[in-house]
């Protein structure tokens, strides 16, 4: 019995041991593909910063961040949880039919900071010239009520439509929640492991909007919408970390002015509106004009003369590539990135068109809009 | 540092249980006492002044003391006495108490006076307990002064149970420290013993934590009946898996090292009543008031009026202890009544009654005085109080089904886990198997389990890092203590 006590002793210490030791000791890893951000390193010594706590809050950090098969951890702290019935992991509910689909409830929607957002975007476009449009597209969790878990909550989008629709009275509020919801039923709107929509939810807006517009659509499929890849775990899936997770796929539509297209990310000229490139890193929606930039200027090569401005998140991102063919310019702004002053550019650029586009709860929550009221 | 770290899991423990075992047995508590130190400069790399000071503070005056007493000088003794009893109390009460009590004039008289803002050295209300039972002990004769002062250090400053106690009476290890054996079967026992405890805290309280703490920050619209139990029943399992799993982990830490520290948890959620509850939950603080506090004021020997004004100082102070706080100090009261209730007529009321009655009627007490306990602002514990007891607010609300049938599975864990119906099972099962066996069988079957068991405990030990890791939620609860 004594040898029994004596091995296992020594198994459980040798083995939290050497996690420990191979955790400090091998290379630091500085970005997690799977969980689709930065880790943290070990910090430097000091004496300033071990006395202020600063050094040992940043180790535990780092300790957790570099830890030994980190990523299988994960896997079973998930495979525990779901074990336990939790339907929620990481702000994510496991929901049915292998969605994942973002936690957006009151809790976290600050209706003050949402209402001052309308009210930013109302004095913007109050003073445009030409016509101008709002698509504040539903999260997920709005559109696929039914594949959500039992009871789960999210918050009250009809209030906040409400809201918008009172506020935002110089603009046309164009509201997809509706047929979106229509074509859920047999289109697959949102990815299943991030928390964009899909290029064919974007076609839906599109359609909406076209109708507003007053000019004729086009199917879905004389867009020339091809795969282009089958491999994608969205940002869902890195904070859920699921094994049965299954990838989804990204289409995008290539339109005939591709060919003739010009393309310039603040200001530097760039190969067209899609980068390859990003199909081999873990984010693969960055496809769509390669990520997020301040400013994208497109001209189309189309010769009609209009011109359209898109103050946007990354929602806009497969949307846009639907309205090359309307538009011989189009600039878009994302103001989180965007350094210029927003009015001057809307005040010289005369544009025919003003389009704002943000998926809800990211527009309820974002902090950069103040800058529409900037000079 | 906290033991649910992976710095304290994967490096400070095998480092520092590896060389104390190579150490030679007389160096061990000066080894032990650098350990201990460099585990709490981790976490208060400026306080440690404070314990170092205090530490020498209570040895030169447990030496003095006995002095004393050796020369007869009665006066002196007693003097020394009161010293040890205020500089202990006063280094106590400025570090806990100040800002606290300037914030109380200010509300009460409306004056201006600015807070210092000093932060609470994490365990100081643990070592200076700790040290003060010492001295008191020392004056009273029950243990002799220690002249080694790293010996001594190593008692006040010893990591296991430095930040969330048990509280250990010198008197209870006086002779450990001097001379204590280390048994590979009492090392095995205490390693299982700490995994047990890890896991209480990692897989269970941190886990039904969340809950409570969703439930807590909800708006007041958000709020109903079903929730605000929910939340209640949330943190009554919590702070039990969280400190009993501290006090597991500090126990079996001790028994590593060769040491048997008291047991500072009984399964108080199994109790028939409060008074029950109060033997069964934080034994070690509640013998140490009793002791140390109680029973010098009279106890119960100078009459029912005097035994209640004791009972009164003892609750306030046990209260005041746990946190300075308005609501510390009403849970406090809040259990001087009930006590003092059970006293009078409650308790022969209860005995009369069904067994589920007297059960009910305690978890009842015991949950209210949780949320007393937790909610620190007074706005929100009315907002609560409320809530709990269906006024102004909806019955159920659908989140409140999705709470319930999301952690279903985990609350059904907590309530058997609470009870010692697993203890329970497992001794049934050795009886029932071992009894009949005897010679080489028994030994074999005994290997048998024991290795069952291990593998048991390492899955906890895997499981309790894959939490530590994933999760952004592992608080320490005990940082007003």
């Amino acid at each position: 019995m004594r040898i029994s006590y004596k091995i296992y002793i020594i198994i459980i210490i040798a083995l939290l041991g050497a996690a420990g030791g191979i955790t400090l000791f091998s290379e630091q890893k500085s970005y997690s593909p799977n969980e689709n951000r930065y880790l943290e390193k070990y910090p430097k010594l000091s004496a300033e910063s071990v006395m202020s706590g600063d050094f040992q809050d940043d180790m535990i950090n780092a300790l957790n961040d570099q830890f030994f098969k980190r990523d299988n951890f994960m896997q079973v702290s998930t495979e525990l949880k779901k074990m336990l019935g939790y339907k929620d992991i990481g702000g994510v509910y496991l929901a049915k039919d292998g969605y994942y689909i973002e936690k957006k409830d009151e809790a976290q929607i600050s209706q003050e900071r949402y209402m001052q957002n309308l009210r930013y975007v109302q004095y913007f476009l109050s003073k445009q010239k030409g016509s101008s449009f709002t698509i504040l597209v539903p999260s997920g969790c709005i559109v696929l009520k039914d594949k959500m878990p039992e009871y789960a909550s999210s918050y009250d989008a009809e209030a906040m439509y409400k809201a918008a629709e009172t506020v935002l009275s110089s603009s046309k509020l164009i509201d997809i929640r509706d047929s979106l919801k229509e074509a859920e039923k047999s289109e697959q709107i949102y990815y299943r492991t991030d928390h964009h929509w899909t290029l064919r939810g974007a076609y839906e807006a599109y359609c909406e909007y076209c109708k507003e517009m007053g000019i004729d659509k086009r199917k879905y499929d004389e867009f020339n919408v091809k795969e282009v890849c089958d491999n994608f775990y969205g940002s869902l899936y890195s904070k859920v970390l699921d094994r049965e997770a299954s990838p989804d796929k990204i289409y995008a539509p290539f339109c005939d002015s591709l060919a003739n297209i010009k393309v310039t990310d603040d200001g530097k000229i760039t190969d067209g509106i899609y980068n390859e490139k990003e199909l081999k890193m873990k984010d693969k929606y960055s496809y769509f004009f390669g990520g997020n930039c301040g400013r994208v200027d497109i001209s189309t090569g189309v010769e009609n003369g209009l011109k359209l401005l898109v103050i946007k998140d990354s929602f806009a991102n497969c949307f846009v590539p639907f309205l090359i063919d309307s538009y011989s310019e189009i600039t878009m702004i994302d103001l989180r990135y965007y350094s210029g002053s927003i009015t001057e550019l809307a005040e010289s650029g005369t544009f025919d068109h003003t389009l704002i586009l943000y998926e809800m709860s990211n527009f309820a929550g974002d902090t950069n809009l103040y800058k529409l009221t900037e000079k | 540092m906290v033991f649910s770290s992976i710095l304290f899991l994967c490096v400070f423990m095998p480092v520092v249980f590896c060389l104390y075992y190579i150490c030679p047995g007389r160096l061990r508590n000066f080894f032990l006492l650098v350990a201990s130190l460099l585990f709490y400069a981790w976490g208060e790399p400026k306080y440690i002044c404070i314990m170092l000071f205090s530490t020498a503070f209570n040895y030169i005056d447990g030496i003095l003391i006995e002095y004393s007493k050796k020369h007869d000088k009665e006066f002196m003794k007693k003097a020394m006495l009161v010293l040890s009893v205020i500089g202990n109390v006063a280094i106590l009460c400025f570090f806990k108490y100040t800002d606290f009590i300037i914030k109380s004039l200010n509300d009460l008289w409306g004056t201006h006076f600015s807070l210092l803002g000093i932060a609470l050295p994490i365990g100081i209300s643990f070592y200076t307990f700790q040290a003060m039972s010492y001295t008191i002990d020392v004056y009273r004769g029950r243990v002799s002064a220690q002249h080694n002062f790293f010996d001594f250090a190593m008692y006040v400053c010893m990591f296991p149970q430095l930040i969330a106690g048990p509280i250990v009476r010198y008197e209870q290890v006086e002779g450990q420290i001097k001379e204590r054996k280390i048994t590979s079967g009492n090392v095995a026992l205490g390693l299982q013993r700490f995994i047990i405890g890890l896991g209480k805290k990692v897989l269970l309280a941190n886990q039904i934590g969340s809950l409570w703490d969703k439930i807590y920050t909800m708006d007041v619209s958000e709020i109903s009946v079903l929730s605000a139990w929910l939340g209640a029943f949330a943190y009554t399992f919590q702070i039990y898996f969280d400190f009993s799993g501290y006090s597991d982990m500090a126990i079996g830490m001790g028994q590593m090292l060769g040491f048997k520290f008291p047991e500072n948890f009984n399964y108080p959620y199994m109790s028939k009543s409060i008074t029950e509850f109060w033997r069964r939950w934080h034994i070690t603080l509640g013998q140490w008031f009793k002791e140390y506090v109680y029973i010098p004021l009279g106890g119960n020997r100078k009459g029912l009026e005097v035994q209640i004004v004791n009972l009164f100082i003892v609750w306030s102070l046990t209260g005041l202890w746990h946190g300075a706080g308005w609501n510390f100090l009403i849970w406090g009261l809040y259990y001087f009544v009930i006590l003092l209730m059970e006293k009078l007529f409650l308790h022969k009321l209860l005995d009369k009654l069904p067994g589920i009655f007297s059960h009910i009627y305690s978890i009842f007490i015991i949950v209210v005085g949780w949320v007393i306990f937790a909610c620190d602002n007074f706005d929100k514990l009315g907002i609560y109080i409320k809530a709990l007891f269906g006024m102004g607010v909806s019955v159920v609300k659908g989140t409140d089904i999705y709470l319930c049938y999301t952690n279903a599975i985990l609350f059904i864990i907590l309530i058997f886990a609470s009870t010692n119906f697993p203890v329970k099972v497992i001794s049934f099962v050795k009886k029932k198997f071992m009894l009949k066996l005897k010679g080489f069988m028994l030994a074999f079957c005994k290997n048998i389990g024991f290795w069952c068991c291990a593998v048991f405990y390492l899955i906890i030990l895997a499981l309790s890092i894959a939490l530590i890791i994933g999760e952004t939620y592992n608080p320490f609860l005990y940082f007003r203590f």
